[in-house]
C-alpha cells in the first residue's frame, strides 16, 4: 500500500489533469480549478516547509559531524534565518517599516538594503566569473581539428562579432548574416531538437502516470 | 644552430598554449574594467526582433496594459536589468498601463529597484497628475507567487485572484488599475524577461489557452534557443543579450524625444555595449593565438 497509494494518486490526478484540457464542463472545469489555485498551492506550501527542513537538516548535520567545509554552514543557517525575520516582521523598506526595527543610527538593514548590497553583488559576481572561464576554455579548448570543428569555429565568430555593435563598424553586413545564422540553421536545427525532447517529455510522463516509471518514489525502484 | 632555433621556436609555441590561465584573467579583466572606466560609446543599430517589439508596444491600443515578468535573479541582471528599466519607460512614456510580477522570488528587489528609478524618473518631470506615474493606478506591482503553473493559467481568469494582495500589502481588489486590468484580456502584451525557459511556460500554458501575445528578453547564450518560437510568431519580438536591451534604450529614447521628454537619462545597456566588444574581441583574439599556437605545435610534431 506503502507504494501503491502514490501511484494511484498520480494515475488519478495525471488523467484528471489531461481530460480538463478536453471536456469544458462546468463541473469538471471548477474542479480543475480548485485544483490548481488551492491544492496545488497548499501542496507548495508543504514543500516550502519541507526544503527549509531539509536545508536546516542538512547542515546540522554538517556541522555536528564536522564534515568538509562546515563552517559555512553557519553561514546558510545564519543568513536564512536572519533574512526571513527582516523579510517578515521587518517591513520592504524605510517608508513601509513592519514591526521589526530596522535602523541602527543611520545604518540600514530592511529587506531591500540586504538585498540590493548583499545578493545583486553575490549573484552578479558569480555569474561574471563566466566571462573569465570562457575565454580561458575558449583559448584551450576551441580548436579548429577538423570541418565539424572549423564551421562551430567560422559560426561562433560571425555571431560574437555580430553581438556587438562593433561587428557592423568592422563589417557591414555582419549583424545580418549573424542574424540569418540564428534564424536559419540555428533555428532547423533547434526545432528538430524541440520535437526529440518533447516528445521525450511525453514518453516520460506517460511512462510515470501509468506507473510504468516508479524512480520517483525513491529507493531507486526505477523499472 | 637551426636546432636550436627550432628547439626554441617549439618551445615558444608550446610555452603559448600553456600559458597560465592567469594572464588570460587578467587581459578579459582589463579589456572589460577600461572601456568601463574611459568609456566610448558604439549605438547599436536596432535588431529586427527588437523593432518588432518596440512596434508592437509602441502601437498597442492605450487601454491595453504591458504585463511584465521577472523571470530573472540578481546572477543576469548587468544583462536583463536594463531591458526591464527600458520597457518600463517605454510603457510610461506611451501612458500605457503596467502589470508586473515575478515568477523568481529574487527578482521582486530588482523589480522594485526599476520600478523606484523609472517613477522617480517621471514623477521629477511631472507637473500634472496624468503627467505623474502613480502605483496602482499607471502600475500595479503584484509581486511573486507559486506555483508558476496555477498562476500563469490564473491569471487568465482574475489576477487579483492570484495574487490577492500586491508586493506593497494593499488589497489588489482594491486598487483602481484593477478595474482596467482584471485579466489576460486587459494586457496587450506581456514581455517575460528570464534567464531561464520561463518564456515557453508562458507560450504553453498563457498562450495556447488564453491567446495572450508574449515578448520575451533573455541572455545572449539562451537567445538561439528561442528563435524557433520568434519565427513562428509565436513571439511577438524579442531582446536577445545586452545588445537587445541597447537597441531597445536606443528606440525608447528617440521615441521619447519625440514627446519632447529629452531627459539624458543613464542607459546602462549602451553604457556597457563598449566594454562588451572588447571582450568579444579579446575572446575571438585568444581563439586565433590558441589555434595559431596549435598548428603550429602539431605541424612541429609531424
Amino acid at each position: 500500500m506503502q507504494r501503491r497509494l502514490p501511484l494511484i494518486l498520480v494515475l488519478l490526478t495525471g488523467i484528471f489533469g489531461a481530460i480538463t484540457f478536453f471536456i469544458p464542463h462546468h463541473a469538471l472545469q471548477t474542479a480543475d480549478a480548485a485544483m490548481r489555485n488551492d491544492v496545488q498551492r497548499i501542496i507548495t506550501a508543504f514543500g516550502l516547509v519541507l526544503g527549509v527542513g531539509s536545508l536546516l537538516q542538512h547542515h546540522f548535520l554538517k556541522i555536528r559531524r564536522k564534515m568538509e567545509n562546515w563552517p559555512y554552514s553557519y553561514i546558510t543557517i545564519i543568513t536564512l534565518v536572519v533574512s526571513a525575520v527582516i523579510g517578515v516582521f521587518g517591513g520592504l523598506d524605510p517608508t513601509k517599516p513592519g514591526i521589526l526595527p530596522t535602523h541602527i543610527a543611520g545604518f540600514s538593514f530592511h529587506i531591500q538594503t540586504l538585498f540590493t548590497n548583499m545578493l545583486v553583488p553575490l549573484g552578479a559576481t558569480m555569474f561574471s566569473l563566466l566571462a573569465f572561464f570562457m575565454a580561458s576554455a575558449a583559448y584551450r579548448a576551441f580548436r579548429a581539428r577538423n570541418l565539424e570543428a572549423t564551421l562551430l569555429l567560422a559560426a561562433a565568430f560571425i555571431l560574437m562579432l555580430g553581438a556587438v555593435p562593433l561587428g557592423r563598424m568592422i563589417f557591414h553586413p555582419l549583424p545580418s548574416f549573424a542574424e540569418w545564422i540564428l534564424a536559419v540553421p540555428n533555428m532547423a536545427a533547434k526545432r528538430g531538437i524541440n520535437f526529440g525532447i518533447q516528445l521525450g517529455i511525453f514518453a516520460t510522463a506517460l511512462k510515470i502516470v501509468l506507473g510504468i516509471e516508479r524512480g520517483w518514489l525513491g529507493g531507486g525502484g526505477g523499472k | 644552430m637551426t636546432a636550436q632555433d627550432g628547439t626554441g621556436r617549439r618551445n615558444f609555441w608550446q610555452k603559448l598554449q600553456a600559458i597560465d590561465r592567469r594572464w588570460i584573467y587578467l587581459v578579459v579583466w582589463l579589456v572589460v574594467m577600461l572601456p568601463l572606466i574611459f568609456p566610448f560609446y558604439i549605438k547599436p543599430r536596432p535588431t529586427p526582433p527588437t523593432e518588432k517589439l518596440f512596434q508592437f508596444i509602441d502601437t498597442m491600443p492605450r487601454d491595453k496594459a504591458l504585463a511584465i515578468s521577472i523571470d530573472y535573479g540578481p546572477d543576469t541582471q548587468a544583462e536583463l536589468q536594463p531591458m526591464l528599466v527600458a520597457l518600463l519607460r517605454h510603457a510610461f512614456a506611451t501612458h500605457h498601463r503596467v502589470g508586473m510580477l515575478a515568477m523568481v522570488i529574487t527578482g521582486l528587489g530588482l523589480g522594485e529597484d526599476a520600478l523606484r528609478q523609472v517613477t522617480a524618473e517621471f514623477n521629477a518631470h511631472a507637473t500634472t497628475h496624468d503627467d505623474s506615474v502613480i502605483n496602482g493606478e499607471d502600475y500595479a506591482f503584484w509581486g511573486w507567487s507559486t506555483p508558476p503553473v496555477t498562476v500563469i493559467l490564473g491569471m487568465g481568469e482574475n489576477i487579483a485572484k492570484v495574487f490577492p494582495v500586491d508586493y506593497y500589502g494593499a488589497k489588489t481588489e482594491s486598487l483602481p488599475i484593477t478595474k482596467h486590468l482584471k485579466n489576460y484580456g486587459d494586457i496587450g502584451i506581456l514581455v517575460s524577461i528570464a534567464a531561464s525557459a520561463f518564456p515557453l511556460s508562458w507560450i504553453n500554458l498563457a498562450q495556447t489557452q488564453f491567446g495572450v501575445r508574449l515578448g520575451c528578453g533573455i541572455t545572449a547564450v539562451s537567445a538561439a534557443d528561442f528563435y524557433p518560437y520568434l519565427n513562428s510568431g509565436q513571439f511577438s519580438g524579442m531582446l536577445g543579450g545586452m545588445k537587445g536591451a541597447a537597441e531597445y534604450e536606443q528606440l525608447v529614447e528617440e521615441r521619447m524625444a519625440q514627446n519632447d521628454q529629452v531627459w539624458h537619462l543613464r542607459m546602462k545597456g549602451t553604457e556597457a555595449m563598449s566594454s562588451q566588444s572588447a571582450a568579444h574581441l579579446a575572446i575571438i583574439a585568444f581563439i586565433i593565438i590558441g589555434n595559431i599556437a596549435f598548428f603550429a605545435t602539431r605541424r612541429r610534431k609531424s
